[in-house]
């Protein structure tokens, strides 16, 4: 079963009307599986975070359909039931439509990091998940495992501004699963970092991917190297997605795999 | 700083013009690109464009309101004058001589042509005052010689007018050097019934008192004007016809005992001061008639006699009028066009009308027959108008300085902002290789154009607001302004707004713009705006002085003392210095509290589900520089506010109570001769033609002695004050005057702070004190108190057997042959100075401190008086009969006084009276050897002849008492406007009826009334005043309006005070609402980022808006909170600095004798509440707006910036 289903995906910037319209997404068909770790990768102003923006409900597409899992008290509760499915279906909706997408559905990372500069990590964590609606305590809690999954348990009480780029984008990704949420988007998670750094984030992807519970990642990157420790590279150009593995991705033995 | 004069020579605009060539060909191109920069980020234009806007406001309203305030002055003072110059010979005329002419064809003629100068629009020949002939300086004695034509007797044959009243025609003329003080006549010209000199003329007139008529009518009917007291006096009315009415003019005037009776053809009379000699000879009309009464006009310029007679020369025949010119009786009273009198300026004006008298000086009239002088008469009024302005005018700077520096302050945030903003767009301008003058010049030219627009805006609003200010009675009261303001502002003054608001922007841009420029150089080091620490110690230094200020005034207000701080210098110090240290380090001090204001709000809200789920989001908020801000610019604001609307609040009611105190109801009446209440009110109603309700009240006195044998005097509260007299709490002991006066009612009496402490009494607080209590009969305070009047009768023993009648029927016989019954009253410290009181029967009246100088008292009766402090100096007391007890005369006043053949019967010995100039009673002149120590004559004065009766009489005392309970201490009784209240006691109709008796309280009789009249507004009660007062029953009335508005426009504080608190006050509120919605909308774009992560990670709309709200009202709350407490500060701290202007301009006004309203502040909560509702409401509203709008804003280019 499929996590996420992109189906038919148009978006467009500028007007019609003065001749400045752009078409950058032009029937984008995409599909990820619980558990994948996928790098989207394409040329300059190909639309990948574009692309990126509408499936995490910042943008509205022109046209198309978004089908999202919903994990419904997942094992919240540690009960051992299984949670309810149903289905997030968006794409088109402005962004004040689909909070709760960005709450339950989708985790954010971003190049910049973007963290609340003047709170702690736990309360950046914690902040995202009382705000998803979690109590304090257990938002707290939540927090702390959290950071801990992400090797920040020594530093939980540390302000934003205390912590170097790696740890910063170790919180934000401790802040986007926090919640339990099925899908991260990151977009060049890796871009303001350095080498050692970018690595650790890319550990810490895959880990997240193979747990026991596992979640999917739609990461934008640039780098061929980060891209090739994915699962499966998706490759955006001309609108549409081109190619759905790193071999097609990279035009190689186009023919020879037909 | 010598910058700026630099700015304003011509060779730096020409080398800036040489340099800047292609500049200016750019212009129009670099004009648009900033004008449309400034439009698109407009938060940084707003705040840039709030603080120019602001400071050229309030700068340009200051200076304008400065002219008005001027304006106003010299046009309510010119009201008050007919002729605004004269022309009068070049030398007095003298037979022989040429350079003059007695005939009346010519003189008219010269009329005619002086009007044909633009300046002037009307111009009529006067008989009256003679010539000065020089200007009146100091050491020229032309003023004393120059005399009016002086009133000598009217006769009628209506017997029912008192023409015949002794002093009618003496009047004292103020404003002038002593001359004669008799009241003058003016014979006008034909012109004066017509254009602008009748309009002027006919002003005063009173309502339903005759009109100014045309010549025709004045000429046909032989009409006079009289003034109001004249009328008043004589009882004359409107249509009276009179046989004959007599002036003298002068014939010769010469030195003291230069001129004797011989070289005089009429009498000779000396003048005031320098018994000059003034020959004045008579002349009369016949059967003229009364054709209006006139309300006496404030004296002004002495140039010409203030308020005379006036009726037209056209009555005199030919040779009278000849004679008068003969004698320089004659003059050419000229108006000026006033609207061409430019009043942009005091010192304008002068000059103009300097122009206009040189070149009148130089004119001729009849072919250079005859030479003239020209008085300026108004710029003599316009001398003294400078000096009171002068001084006005640095309180009223002084008051706006908080509103200035808050302007100010705004406009170098709003540039500070502005550049913080434009970081980024100067550093990508830099990368592509701007240099930094290039940038410099597109950020100045940026403010230079929206300053100069602020500028311009601020400057025309300023011209608007000022007339809606000066016209402001009282804090936010407008009543529309009887003159007419046209405020320019000098070009001098223009550019000094300029410079001031326009310069100091690109001033302060450019020293920041360079800084700025400088640090994005550094930028690779990450050097960090190094605003400063900021300097938390000369902050609290300012506040800890101010507050001392602050402190010490309280200590003042409440205790009466020195307060804290006992040296006079440091104190004086601090009450000028202390408020704004005050200000400026409460509000910087206070506005890093106000940042935290989220912290605190959250204390108390995080667990209500208004808050539990975002409160984690406010958590170490408020740190940054731009929520300080907005806290400081709240705080400022606010404390303004407070300020504004408690000190004007404050103000206007001091107006109303100083009026109440003056007035004590709507009308203070006094009576000419005593009546009773039912008289005074049956009278009043017949006075007025409407239908009104009338409740007249007195307030006697009556001297007591306390147990301990202390004298005192107490004032006797009638029943009925409560409804009649306008209370208010500083009046009485305790704050509820419902209680109080029950108390007093219930049997209990109030001492003055003096009195109680001479009475042992236990001494409450004066008003404002915690301890002003009304004592209620439990408590350990309030003790019974015995008080003894003792009632004196005289009573005859060993009577003569030859005698022809008994003490009784002696005073029965005298008493029956007086004119005036004044018997029985209380007419302690009122004035009865020059008034006639031959033959009054002033028996068992008490006349302590009472001023009867220059009255005639011939052959009046002064049985059983008090007479303790009494002035009879220059009184007429031929043949007055004294019978009094020693304990009643004390202190009295007989200088220059006339008492040949005064008579005392009964031993009585003045203690130290003063005698000097006086006949004393044995007929001889008072000198230092004899000082009238003969004492009082012992022969019986020729109307007790026929009642000798040789006895020896004993003094009989009666004492009644009466034991009251003491309730505490007063301060005064509306309408008794003394600070004497200090000594006095107050006691209750049943304690005075049980003293001396109801037969005698019953038919109270008292000149002075406060009276209470139901039916009439305020207009109407001024004018029923005036009719009053014009009755020949009465001496005078006075209104409350009218005490109220001289209380506003010349006492008080001060004429605007009240309008530059309403101003500040709006300015204020305005400032507060405008620098809200700006610096909110500039905190919130440095949060849009924040807000947009928050929606990425899934915050809803509605999350977001509670957690900015929040944030930003708490903010604004709490500061605005804190605003006002420290304007509460403030207005105390204030307070010691309007106490001393007050006190200057009590010592101006003269009127130190009274007592004084204290300045209690007010807390007008309801203003400050409606104040602050309205900045939250504005808050909230663009709080909404602006957070809708970051919501709707593209959230994936915000999240991916920079």
């Amino acid at each position: 079963m499929q996590l996420l289903e992109v189906k038919n995906l148009e978006k467009g910037f500028g007007s019609k009307t003065f001749n400045t319209r752009i078409e950058v997404l032009k029937g984008v068909n995409l599909a990820i599986k619980k558990g994948e770790l996928v790098a989207l990768m394409g040329p300059s102003g190909c639309g990948k975070s574009t692309l990126l923006n509408i499936i995490g409900g910042l943008l509205p597409a022109d046209s198309g359909k978004i089908e999202l899992e919903e994990k419904l008290n997942n094992n919240l509760d540690g009960d051992g039931k299984n949670g309810n499915s149903n289905k997030f279906i968006y794409g088109t909706k402005k962004p004040n439509k689909v909070v709760n997408v960005r709450r339950k559905g989708i985790g954010w990372i971003f190049q910049d990091f973007h963290l609340i500069e003047h709170l702690t990590a736990l309360d950046n964590v914690a902040m995202a998940l009382e705000i998803s609606g979690f109590e304090q305590s257990e938002a707290e809690e939540k927090a702390k495992t959290a950071l801990t999954t992400v090797g920040l348990g020594d530093r939980i009480n540390f302000g934003a501004e205390q912590l170097s780029g790696g740890q910063r984008q170790r919180v934000a990704v401790a802040r986007a699963i926090a919640g339990s949420r099925p899908l991260l988007l990151a977009d060049e998670p890796t871009g303001n970092l350095d080498a050692e750094s970018g690595s650790d984030i890319m550990k810490l992807f895959k880990i997240l991917t193979k747990s026991s519970n596992p979640i999917s990642v739609l990461m934008v990157t640039h780098d061929p190297n980060l891209a090739s420790q994915a699962d499966r590279m998706l490759l955006l150009k001309d609108g549409v997605v081109a190619a759905s593995d790193i071999k097609s991705a990279w035009g190689l033995d186009k023919k020879g795999e037909k | 700083m010598m910058k700026i004069p630099f700015f304003l020579t011509a060779n730096w605009w020409i080398s800036l013009f040489n340099r800047n060539k292609m500049k200016v060909r750019d212009l129009p191109d670099n004009l648009r690109i900033a004008a449309l920069t400034s439009w698109r980020d407009k938060e940084r234009g707003l705040a840039v464009f709030a603080g120019v806007f602001l400071a050229s406001l309030v700068i340009t309203l200051v200076l304008i309101y400065g002219v008005g305030l001027s304006q106003a002055f010299l046009e309510e003072s010119i009201e008050q004058t007919v002729f605004d110059s004269k022309i009068e010979f070049k030398s007095a005329p003298e037979q022989g001589t040429t350079g003059w002419t007695n005939d009346t064809a010519i003189l008219q003629q010269m009329c005619d042509e002086v009007i044909l100068r633009d300046e002037f629009n009307d111009c009529t020949l006067v008989l009256g005052k003679s010539g000065l002939h020089s200007e009146i300086s100091w050491g020229n004695d032309a003023a004393f010689y120059a005399s009016p034509l002086f009133m000598e007797g009217i006769k009628s044959s209506n017997t029912d007018r008192k023409w015949e009243t002794k002093d009618l025609w003496d009047y004292e003329y103020t404003t002038g050097p002593p001359v004669v003080n008799i009241r003058a006549i003016s014979f006008l010209g034909p012109e004066a019934f017509d254009g602008v000199l009748a309009e002027r003329l006919s002003k005063n007139i009173i309502y339903e008192m005759g009109e100014w008529k045309t010549h025709e009518e004045v000429d046909n009917q032989r009409g006079i004007y009289i003034p109001l007291d004249i009328a008043s006096a004589a009882g004359a009315e409107v249509g009276d016809k009179l046989d004959t009415l007599t002036f003298t003019y002068t014939y010769e005037r010469s030195l003291p005992g230069a001129m004797e009776d011989e070289d005089c053809p009429g009498e000779i009379i000396e003048g005031e001061e320098y018994r000059l000699m003034y020959c004045q000879v008579k002349m009369s009309l016949q059967n003229v008639t009364i054709l209006g009464i006139y309300e006496p006009w404030p004296q002004g310029n002495p140039v010409l006699a203030a308020n005379p007679i006036y009726t037209t020369w056209t009555l005199l025949s030919e040779e009278q009028q000849i004679t008068l010119i003969d004698k320089d009786h004659v003059y050419l009273g000229i108006t000026v066009d006033r609207s061409l009198l430019p009043t942009s300026s005091i010192s304008a004006a002068e000059d103009w009308l300097n122009v206009i008298s040189n070149d009148m000086q130089k004119e001729t009239y009849d072919n250079g027959n005859v030479k003239i002088f020209y008085v300026d008469i108004i710029s003599g009024t316009i001398l003294w108008l400078e000096f009171v302005l002068g001084f006005v005018q640095v309180f009223d700077y002084i008051l706006m300085i908080p509103v200035v520096i808050l302007s100010l302050y705004l406009l170098i945030y709003g540039l500070e902002l502005s550049l913080e903003q434009r970081r980024r767009e100067i550093s990508i301008h830099r990368s592509i290789g701007a240099t930094a003058d290039k940038l410099k010049g597109m950020v100045l030219f940026e403010l230079f154009v929206i300053s100069s627009v602020a500028w311009v805006a601020g400057y025309i609003l300023a011209f608007f607001a000022v007339p809606i200010i000066l016209s402001s009675v009282g804090f936010m009261q407008f009543e529309s302004l009887d003159v007419d303001i046209n405020p320019v502002l000098s070009l001098g003054a223009t550019i000094f707004t300029i410079l001031a608001t326009l310069g100091l922007a690109l001033l302060f841009g450019r020293t920041r713009t360079k800084a700025f420029l400088e640090m994005e150089i550094d930028e690779g080091v990450k050097k960090t705006a190094q605003s400063g620490k900021p300097k938390t110690w000369l902050h609290v230094l300012m506040l800890f002085v101010g507050t001392l200020g602050a402190i010490d005034t309280y200590q003042e207000l409440t205790t009466g003392g020195t307060g804290i701080i006992s040296n006079w210098f440091l104190g004086g110090l601090i009450n000028i210095f202390g408020p704004f240290m005050l200000w400026i380090g409460g509000a910087l001090l206070l506005s890093r509290l106000g940042a935290y204001g989220p912290k605190i709000m959250l204390f108390f809200f995080k667990r209500t589900p208004l808050l539990s789920d975002v409160k984690r989001g406010l958590q170490n908020t408020g740190s940054s520089e731009s929520t300080t801000r907005l806290s400081l610019i709240m705080i400022l604001t606010l404390s303004i506010v407070t300020l504004a609307a408690v000190q004007g609040y404050t103000g206007s009611l001091v107006d109303e109570r100083t009026a109440d105190l003056q007035i004590g109801s709507d009308i203070k009446i006094y009576s000419t001769e005593p009546m009773t209440s039912r008289e005074i009110e049956e009278t009043i109603v017949n006075i007025s033609s409407m239908d009104i309700t009338v409740n007249a009240l007195t307030i006697p006195m009556i001297p007591l002695e306390s147990e301990d044998g202390t004298d005192v005097n107490a004032y006797v509260l009638m029943n009925g004050s409560e409804d009649i007299l306008k209370w208010f709490p500083q009046a009485i002991p305790g704050k509820d005057i419902t209680e109080a006066i029950s108390a007093y009612e219930n049997g209990g009496f109030s001492a003055g702070s003096d009195m109680a402490f001479s009475l042992d009494l236990e001494g409450s607080g004066r008003f404002g004190d915690s301890d002003d209590k009304l004592y209620k009969a439990s408590d350990k305070e309030s003790e019974v108190v015995n008080f003894t009047w003792e009632k004196t009768d005289y009573v005859d023993t060993n009577l003569d057997p030859n005698a022809t009648m008994s003490l009784e029927q002696a005073f029965a016989y005298y008493t029956n042959i007086m004119n005036r019954n004044w018997s029985n009253i209380d007419l302690s410290n009122q004035d009865l100075s020059n008034r006639n009181f031959s033959r009054t029967d002033f028996s068992n009246t008490n006349l302590s401190g009472v001023n009867f100088a220059n009255s005639n008292l011939n052959e009046s009766l002064f049985f059983n008086v008090n007479l303790r402090n009494a002035n009879f100096s220059g009184a007429d007391l031929t043949n007055t009969i004294f019978v009094t007890t020693s304990q009643n005369i004390a202190n009295i006043d007989f200088t220059n006084a006339n008492l040949s053949g005064a008579y005392s019967y009964y031993d009585t010995n003045f203690t130290s009276p003063k005698f000097d100039g006086a006949i004393c009673p044995d007929g001889t002149a008072q000198n230092e050897i004899n000082n009238c120590n003969s004492g009082f004559s012992e022969n019986p004065t020729p109307l007790l002849e026929p009642v000798f009766f040789p006895a020896s009489v004993e003094v009989q005392i009666t004492p009644y008492q009466t034991s009251i309970r003491y309730i505490g201490i007063h301060e005064f009784i509306p309408g008794i406007a003394t600070n004497e209240m200090n000594n006095y006691l107050i006691i209750n109709e049943q304690a005075y009826r049980e003293l001396v008796g109801n037969q005698f309280v019953n038919n109270l009789r008292a000149t002075t009334w406060i009276v209470d009249i139901d039916g009439l507004n305020n207009e109407e009660l001024q004018v029923l005043a005036l009719l009053i007062a014009a009755d020949s029953r009465f001496e005078g009335a006075d209104d409350w309006e009218t005490s109220h508005e001289n209380v506003e426009r010349n006492g008080g504080i001060i004429f605007g005070t009240q309008g530059l608190f309403t101003l500040q006050y709006i300015v204020a509120s305005a400032a507060a609402i405008a620098s809200a919605f700006v610096f909110l909308s500039l905190v919130l774009n440095q949060k849009k980022k924040e807000l947009a992560i928050l929606q990425a990670i899934g915050a809803s709309p509605n999350q977001i808006i509670r957690l900015v709200l929040f944030e930003i009202l708490s903010i604004v709350f709490f500061s605005m909170f804190l605003g006002i407490i420290l304007g509460m500060g403030l207005s105390l701290a204030f307070n010691g600095f309007f106490n001393i202007f007050g006190f200057l301009f009590q010592l101006f006004s003269g009127t130190g004798e009274e007592a004084v309203i204290s300045r209690i502040l007010q807390w007008p909560w309801w203003v400050i509440t409606q104040v602050t509702v309205g900045v939250m409401t504005v808050v909230v509203i663009a709080l909404v707006l602006t957070t809708r709008r970051a919501l709707r804003a593209d959230l994936a280019v915000v999240l991916k910036g920079e």
